[in-house]
């Protein structure tokens, strides 16, 4: 059985700086992993590649089975992917509730023009509105996008991201911006979306929620993999703990 | 011989084309904005160098008075139209431009004639100098000393003054305008200044080229500048110099090839689109001034 | 109805067509394109030398659409490669290139354009009314294309498209559905157009021409039907009825599109919006 999500010797070099330098590890299907590593570890363009943002020097990305390296990022998410942003990107000229039934119809939008044949959207209205309850939505499916507070924004960009109805999901710093109460709600809300056997991979800076969810931790350093694995075990390799105290943050993970 | 007349012509063209440009590529660089109405304070210095030119008997006067009414019109331009709309998409103000370029071409129309305005007495026009055997006449001498003139000073000022200096970085990244203490609106008022000032000395020396000003005046280099600055790479004084030399030259030589199936004018535009499917992001890229 | 009746009808009509297919493209899609002349030129065009040959109505008019069609998909493969910025003064380039073109080729008449084009045989009336039906069509496909899923996708291609395509949709795809359909509307305007003149120019298909579109589009309201066609009408005939403004056409067009960036973005349909707002007292 193939992997959910597997890369392959992926590298990538720009403006002088091998920002990825060979990455290689495989996710299988409900999967939980944290992404984590100092600044400029490389995270944020290693999920770029995966997500077909930026295209690789080499290497290889395979979704469920399929070598996804060449497809634009529409292509990828019709395969299954599905992402959220660091910073956050709702549609803001249209109301919550029609920013995730765009995402519930992606089924209806793969070809411009039998889209153009069909208006009625009560079914993806429906499966719209019952995931903003999920995420903690429910009552501000009116309101316009662009006028939500930042933690209701964060929670939308994760409901237009379960719209789509993906088997891997991308979550880059959905925590960042949010008081300790948003983010302790996000992670259960994320918890959640896991537990319904949706594979998920993490990237944050949050250490002590990574850890406290994830199952798996791979910790990225100089665009390589330096640690990967239970989450507990990795944080105690001395490598590990070098890089993230060579670079000034410190880790909570002594306990 | 032939072939060298061309030359001439197309590198007069080009400083011309240059000196108009700069304030173009300029706005672009701070603020994204295509300053399409930049043709009108180009066609402004025109119109004003031949009015107070005729006025006053002196041709001297008509610049001086155009570069020094043109920048309260460029400034003036970015405080009513652009400022307020800088919250919306960079292609609202465009729109807003071309308006306002529109509408302007037409006052012109209105308050000054179809057939345009002339100098009185053009000392110039006919002024001709020989060198080894080329022609050249007086005024593009006049040109394209003006370019070297400006872009030598433009290089100068931006290098060796604090000021320019200062100018120089914030174009290039208006973030950091306030670690080197200068006031990021104070650099726009000071491009729009800068540029407009340029363009109406481009416009003057046009006028005296042509011997004529008429309402399309602007309208003819302004979609031209646009071609240049987007060659020349947004916001890169140096790009827009080679591009306008370049643009200048394939006009010349290119009326020769291609001017059974294209109207000179529109060979900017073809050079201009086939660059950019070849290089989407324009030619030099680079953002420094 | 008189002569001259018939004649502002039909010129209405073909501003209403190209102003409504200039707003799918622009409006519903966002991407701004200030060349809506030169498809309306490449339909005329096509048309006229249809007519020339065979003076045949129904391949006229599919010529017309189809040649409109075809060069706004080239200028749509453009848009794919070209930032949004860019696009504004490809398509500038591209209306320049094509009249830049026309008025040098000897078999599409050059500076004297092509007269003397066979008649439709429905006469003045006749063609309007076909221009109606047409006008007609076009509204109706607009109001449909908003309301479908086509629009729905064109609205977030507009307005981010990286955000659409982490929900599957292929900007690409879309733009070039844009670009075909709207261009091929044009195009079609332009057949009509043809057999409304039986002359036609270069100079009726320039650059300003394609401004006084984009105007129409601001001010009715950009990605606005209703607004579009409103703004249309009333535009088109504002030199008609002020007799005077048709001296000072480009002046109003010009300070028109000025003054509704500035003030009223939303253009008229916007302000219809908020006075119904008001109201209904929400």
């Amino acid at each position: 059985m193939s992997a959910a999500l597997q890369l392959d010797d992926l590298a990538v070099r720009f403006g002088g700086v091998q920002a990825v330098a060979g990455v290689s590890f495989a996710v299988d299907e409900g999967d939980f992993v944290g992404l984590i590593g100092p600044n400029g570890a490389g995270k944020t363009t290693l999920i770029k590649i995966v997500a077909g943002l930026q295209r690789p020097d080499r290497g290889r990305v395979t979704l469920g089975g399929v070598d996804v390296t060449g497809d634009a990022t529409a292509a990828r998410v019709r395969r299954g992917l599905s992402l959220t942003h660091q910073i956050v990107r709702p549609f803001r000229a249209m109301t919550v509730l029609d920013n995730v039934v765009l995402g519930a119809g992606i089924g209806r939008t793969a070809n411009p023009f039998r889209a153009m044949l069909h208006v009625e959207r009560r079914r993806e209205s429906e499966r719209a509105a019952e995931i903003l309850g999920r995420v903690g939505l429910a009552g501000t499916e009116r309101k316009l996008a662009g006028s939500l507070p930042l933690g209701q924004m964060k929670r939308l960009e994760l409901a237009r991201a379960l719209a789509v109805e993906p088997d891997v999901i991308l979550l880059d710093e959905p925590l960042a911006g949010l008081n300790q109460t948003e983010a302790s709600r996000q992670v259960e809300t994320i918890s959640d979306v896991h537990k319904g056997g949706i594979t998920v991979i993490l990237i944050e800076h949050n250490l002590e929620e990574v850890m406290r969810i994830c199952r798996r931790l791979i910790v990225l350093n100089n665009g390589l993999v330096i640690g990967d694995g239970e989450p507990r075990q990795v944080m105690a390799d001395p490598a590990v703990h070098e890089a993230y105290v060579g670079s000034g943050m410190a880790t909570h993970a002594q306990a | 011989m032939y072939y060298i007349d061309l030359a001439v012509t197309g590198i007069s063209f080009g400083c011309m084309y240059a000196v108009m440009s700069v304030g173009l590529t300029l706005v672009y660089g701070l603020l994204r904005i295509l300053h399409v109405a930049h043709a009108a304070v180009f066609a402004l210095g025109a119109y004003v160098t031949v009015l107070v030119a005729n006025a006053s008997g002196s041709i001297a006067l008509g610049f001086l008075a155009s570069i020094a009414v043109t920048p309260l019109f460029g400034m003036a331009i970015y405080r009513l139209l652009y400022e307020p709309l800088l919250k919306y998409r960079p292609d609202v103000p465009m729109i807003a431009s071309v308006g306002l370029l529109v509408l302007m071409q037409d006052a012109f129309r209105i308050l000054f004639g179809e057939q345009g305005v002339t100098f009185h007495r053009n000392a110039f026009s006919f002024t001709t100098f020989n060198f080894a055997g080329i022609t050249v006449s007086a005024i593009q001498v006049a040109i394209v000393v003006t370019a070297a003139v400006v872009f030598t000073g433009l290089h100068l000022f931006t290098t060796r003054t604090r000021i320019g200096v200062g100018w120089r970085a914030t174009v290039s990244k208006p973030q950091i305008a306030a670690s080197f203490g200068v006031d990021p609106i104070k650099v726009r008022y000071l491009n729009f200044a800068i540029g407009s000032a340029l363009a109406a000395v481009a416009g003057g020396l046009v006028a005296l080229l042509n011997n004529l000003v008429d309402p399309t005046i602007g309208f003819v280099v302004s979609y031209k500048a646009l071609a240049i600055i987007v060659l020349g790479g947004l916001g890169s004084v140096r790009g827009t110099l080679v591009a306008s030399l370049v643009l200048g030259l394939v006009e010349s030589y290119g009326t020769i090839f291609i001017g059974a199936w294209l109207d000179r004018d529109a060979i900017a535009f073809l050079a201009l689109i086939l660059l950019l499917m070849i290089r989407p992001q324009g030619f030099t890229g680079a953002r420094a001034a | 109805m008189s002569a001259y009746e018939v004649s502002i009808i039909s010129i209405v009509g073909i501003n209403v067509i190209l102003a409504v297919s200039l707003n799918m493209i622009s409006g519903f899609c966002g991407q701004v394109s200030l060349g809506h002349g030169a498809f309306f030129g490449a339909g005329a065009y096509a048309a006229a030398l249809a007519m020339v040959a065979t003076a045949s109505v129904p391949l006229a008019l599919v010529a017309a659409l189809v040649t409109g069609s075809l060069l706004g998909i080239v200028v749509g493969f453009a848009s794919l490669r070209v930032r949004s910025d860019f696009l504004a003064v490809t398509t500038i380039g591209v209306n320049f290139l094509f009249t830049g073109f026309v008025r040098k080729q000897a078999w599409l008449g050059g500076e004297m354009g092509i007269s003397g084009i066979p008649a439709t045989g429905l006469g003045a009336s006749g063609n309007m009314i076909m221009i109606l039906l047409f006008a007609a069509l076009t509204i109706a496909l607009s109001f449909h294309v908003s309301r479908s899923w086509m629009g729905f996708a064109f609205r977030a291609v507009g307005e981010d498209e990286g955000a659409a395509a982490t929900l599957g949709i292929n900007a690409g795809a879309y733009k070039l559905a844009a670009f075909g359909i709207g261009t091929a509307l044009a195009g079609l305007a332009g057949g009509l157009y043809t057999f409304f003149t039986q002359f036609i120019t270069a100079d009726a298909f320039d650059f300003i021409f394609s401004v006084m579109l984009m105007a129409m589009v601001v001010i009715g309201g950009i990605g606005s039907t209703a607004g579009v066609v409103v703004a249309a009408i009333g535009l088109t005939l504002l030199p008609e009825a002020i007799r005077f403004v048709n001296n000072y056409r480009l002046l109003v067009y010009g300070g028109l599109l000025v003054l509704v960036i500035r003030l009223a973005p939303g253009g008229l349909a916007a302000l219809a919006r908020s006075v119904v707002i008001r109201v209904r007292g929400t």
